[in-house]
């Protein structure tokens, strides 16, 4: 074969991107169907939310189905195997989950926008996850990032527009970072691929550029210092936006900073150059967690929790070891249940799925709703890491091969946070379960009970996750 | 499938018993009684049950849902069945369906911990045993901070208890270690000693130890009549039954590198919690402290390193908890009548209520060490053990406090039962047949144990076995031995 023809696409290297490709394109379908509609009514909405779910279903058992394979597509711009399979799934489920929150959100004659853009957003974050050269990333970040500015501003509530403002800035900045860096990357290499970034002599400008791309990257996953946009934009987003946010921005970003962290550098200066990384997952878990004690809030609780929790998962890959990647998939996992859990359990406590829940909404909940307490309780006790919950196990392995790998410091900081995170979390158990006066507590009921759906799998997942963790197994190798 | 039984079966009808509607609270509690019984009779008929055992992790380190009677924890087991069923039956009052259903939860979470022959096992149940006394907590104490302050104090020991669990798996690559022994030199020194100090921690936080103990007063005055019972009965034990299952077993150069602080911490807690227990006017928290006391005892044989103390402390942890729930069930019932536990007010009470003067009177009696009650066997052997291996000093401190025992226990009978009769205290009938039921199995088991002790000294003994040189002497090895197997 001639060396040039080895770049043209085949139709396996469609098939890799064709789960992704789907999402990307049921939006185009929803639009079409949704013109025909004279007048709004709740038959658009179902018909929008019911083609997107079939078409997510459709998705999920296509990446399912290439689990085993590993392929390296388009010359190496996406490698697909257990690793993106996986972040991928953790997508597809974010989002659907979402859409069961979402059925009662919003206007009618917008839903199969609001829909189209959750689709577009996430078929974004299903790039990212397989995504191995700094092209591909940046393209599935700005299709992540763009179509959630517009989500955020989808709500009646004046904070919406702020939100939406305020991450449209700060987002594009770190986006700016990102490029920055890319660019600098590129400039010292002369590649795009990050395979081609691990064999590169280290120069002043290839440490520039890292640390440029990885600010970008901390900003996405708003890792301390740069997390302060996080908790406004979630506070002023719609509910099912929060959700899906606080999951899907996360597991792209984190397929990316798993790549570069694992395969992207020099081996021999990796330790250097991402113990800054290590610096930013210890603030986060301590930072994340201490902040999230003042809060009144639920949007906002759940957005210093995140916080925290991504210093969890960024601590599981110090050492860069293929258990600590494993693990800290695992722990996304988890968190993607958790927390979905926890929101799901928010939506059904607010009338139109979308109302400022505060904590004193929570008190004396468990005498008036006892299977939602129930539910609440196990996703607060899963986040706050203990049994018998997937908070827990994964936890503990991150433990062990953070310690196994030489960072006892690490170590000893997630532990330090997990003491600070249980005040919180078990803050909203005890006022769940105090004795209160009922008449002075507002009960508002959510007339949407699909997120009863959500409530019951995240349940069980959260429990079943812990007692038996599964985890990928072929995760290596992350490029080529 | 017994030991399964015995952890899955209270967890899961705890769980169910939500399901019955709150006014029926007698039901929830009948289902609890049952549960209390069905586990003693279980734990008796069937003592030699093999393990069960699934696999649970098998990397960074092997792991597995392993459970089983050990030396130590059959006889636990069984005292907690009996707690359970004594605490089941003092149940009472309008939020009886919480209480009952969480009283089986904790049994299931602390059966858990005793049967656990894992070691990531034993810490899940050690954390997952904190949520149904905080939920009770919440639920019934007066003051909100008391469910903080239990929380904060032995969440943070099981945090310690998971980072140390979490290096002991990786250094040994297996936790499914309870009962069996390492290789020599796979811990080393260095790592030791870290793995100590987390386990430590959480150790001496619950049961407490002396600086640790702050939260224990206050959880035990505030927590309803049964579940404290329990919660000082069993779950007080479990620090107690971790330094005798980890420490000796896997940590012996380092438990006997601590044994000086150790007796220090115990020593004290023995001399504090008899003074504190001379003049507290809270009855709960007198026997709160005296618990303090008895367990600084505890810890002073358990760091010895002496087979003969150490067979006295498995003695101890029986009859303290077989005591101990029966003091906590009679104040509780003292409480009902009078409505007030201040031994200021208190007074007479035996006057009319002479069958529960005779119950406290036998709680009483076997924490004081009266010679043929559980108490005396125990702090016999401790003793003698003690001075046989050359801690004069320990032993004669426990003494003291041994002696300073029998002042605070009839302070707290005098002080309740004797002396004119209050007039402006409400008057009620004596024990009623449920109260004498939940009580009556806890005083003959004490009373049995006193007479011979045998059963629970040839098990405490089969705890030498697995792990010879923990036992052999604690003292004799030489600090450098493990030096070169540090990592």
């Amino acid at each position: 074969m001639l060396p040039a023809l080895a770049n043209i696409p085949t139709g396996a290297d469609y098939a890799a991107l064709l789960p992704a490709f789907v999402v990307a394109v049921t939006p185009l379908l929803i639009l079409f169907v949704d013109l025909f509609y004279r007048e709004s009514g709740p038959w658009r909405r179902v018909v929008a939310v019911g083609l997107a779910l079939v078409w997510l279903i459709v998705a999920g058992a296509l990446q399912a189905g290439q689990y085993p394979h590993d392929y390296v597509a388009f010359g190496g711009a996406f490698v697909q195997g257990g690793f993106s399979i996986v972040l991928s799934e953790i997508v597809i489920v974010a989002t659907i989950a979402t859409l069961l929150l979402s059925i009662g959100v919003g206007r009618d004659d917008q839903v199969a926008g609001t829909t189209s853009l959750l689709l577009w957003s996430a078929s974004g974050a299903m790039l990212m996850s397989g995504a191995s050269n700094l092209m591909t990333v940046f393209l599935g970040l700005e299709l992540l990032s763009l179509a959630l500015y517009c989500l955020c501003a989808m709500s009646t509530r004046r904070t919406a527009r702020e939100s939406a403002l305020k991450y449209l800035i700060l987002s594009s900045m770190a986006s700016g970072f990102l490029l920055y860096g890319s660019a600098l990357l590129f400039g010292a290499t002369g590649s795009v691929a990050f395979a081609a970034l691990a064999s590169a002599t280290v120069t002043p400008l290839l440490a520039l550029g890292a640390g440029l791309f990885m600010v970008g990257l901390a900003f996405k996953l708003s890792l301390v210092p740069f997390h302060a946009w996080t908790p406004d934009v979630y506070e002023g987003a719609p509910l099912p936006v929060t959700a899906f946010m606080s999951i899907v921005t996360k597991a792209g970003t984190l397929a990316v900073l798993a790549r570069f962290a694992y395969a992207a550098l020099p081996s021999e200066h990796r330790a250097a150059v991402l113990l800054p990384l290590w610096v930013l997952a210890a603030l986060s878990m301590l930072v994340g967690n201490l902040a999230a004690l003042a809060q009144t809030d639920m949007k906002r609780l759940l957005a210093y929790s995140g916080i925290a929790q991504v210093g969890y998962i960024v601590t599981a890959f110090a050492g860069t070891s293929a258990l600590g990647l494993r693990y800290a998939i695992l722990y996304l996992a988890g968190y993607t249940f958790m927390n979905l859990g926890a929101f799901a359990v928010v939506a059904l406590m607010a009338r139109d799925g979308d109302a400022i829940v505060g904590l004193p909404r929570f008190a004396g909940l468990a005498a008036r709703r006892p299977w939602l307490a129930a539910a609440m309780t196990l996703f607060l006790i899963g986040l706050a890491g203990l049994p018998p919950t997937i908070g827990f196990t994964a936890k503990i392995l991150i433990l062990t091969t953070t310690l196994g790998a030489g960072y006892a410091w690490l170590a000893g900081t997630l532990i330090l946070g997990t003491a600070i995170s249980a005040y919180v979390y078990l803050k909203i158990v005890r006022a769940m379960f105090a004795r209160v006066d009922a008449a002075h507590v507002r009960d508002e009921r959510s007339p949407n009970v699909l997120p009863w759906v959500a409530v019951a799998v995240c349940a069980v997942a959260t429990v079943v996750l812990g007692l038996q963790p599964l985890t990928p197994s072929n995760i290596l190798p992350l490029v080529k | 499938m017994t030991v399964t039984a015995l952890v899955l079966g209270p967890l899961v009808i705890g769980l169910l018993l939500y399901l019955v509607p709150r006014e029926h609270g007698g039901i929830a509690r009948l289902v609890a009684v049952a549960v209390g019984a069905i586990s003693f009779g279980l734990a008796l008929y069937d003592p030699a049950a093999g393990d069960a055992s699934v696999r649970w992790l098998s990397r960074p380190f092997a792991a597995s849902f392993h459970l089983g009677f050990g030396p130590v924890s059959y006889w636990i087991v069984v005292l907690l069945a009996l707690a359970t069923f004594g605490a089941a039956l003092a149940v009472t009052g309008p939020r009886s369906r919480a209480l009952a259903a969480q009283l089986l939860i904790l049994q299931g979470a602390m059966n858990g911990v005793f049967l656990a022959k894992d070691l990531l096992l034993f810490a899940l149940f050690w954390d997952l045993m904190l949520i149904p006394v905080f939920l009770v907590l919440v639920e019934f104490a007066p003051h909100g901070r008391t469910a903080w302050k239990y929380l904060i104090y032995n969440l943070a020991g099981g945090l310690a208890l998971l980072l140390a669990t979490a290096a002991f798996g990786y250094l040994a690559t297996t936790t499914d270690v309870i009962g069996k022994s390492l290789p020599a030199g796979t811990i080393g020194s260095v790592w030791g000693a870290w793995i100590f100090a987390g386990f430590a921690f959480a150790f001496l936080i619950k049961t407490p130890v002396f600086p640790f103990h702050t939260w224990m007063p206050e959880t035990y005055a505030e927590l309803p009549a049964p579940m404290v019972a329990v919660v000082s009965a069993v779950q007080s034990k479990a620090g107690l039954y971790g330094f005798l299952i980890v420490g000796l077993p896997f940590l012996a150069p380092e438990m006997a590198r601590a044994q000086t602080l150790m007796f220090a911490l115990g020593a004290i807690a023995l001399i504090y919690g008899a003074l504190a227990s001379l003049v507290e006017r809270d009855a709960k928290r007198v026997v709160a402290y005296s618990s303090l006391s008895h367990l600084g005892l505890i810890v002073l044989a358990v760091f010895s390193g002496s087979n003969l103390a150490i067979a006295g402390a498995v003695v101890y942890i029986v009859a303290h908890g077989l005591f101990s729930a029966v003091l906590f069930l009679a104040l509780g019932a003292v409480e009902q009548r009078e409505e007030t536990r201040d031994l200021a007010r208190l007074g007479g009470l035996g006057a009319r209520n002479p069958k529960l003067a005779g119950a406290l009177m036998l709680g009483a009696l076997a924490a004081l060490g009266l010679p043929g009650l559980a108490g005396f066997s125990g702090e016999i052997l401790i003793l003698t053990g003690l001075y046989r291996a050359g801690f004069v000093w320990p032993a004669l401190v426990a003494l003291v406090a041994v002696v300073l025992a029998s002042a605070y226990m009839l302070r707290l009978f005098q002080g309740i039962m004797n002396g004119p009769e209050v007039p402006d205290l409400p008057e009620r009938r004596d024990m009623t047949w449920t109260e004498a039921l939940a009580i009556a199995p806890l005083v003959a088991g004490f009373v049995l144990l006193g007479i011979n002790p045998a059963p629970l000294v040839a098990r405490a003994a089969a705890l030498a076995q697995p792990a010879p040189p923990a036992l052999v002497s604690v003292r004799a090895v030489p600090e450098d031995s493990h030096a070169a197997g540090a990592r």
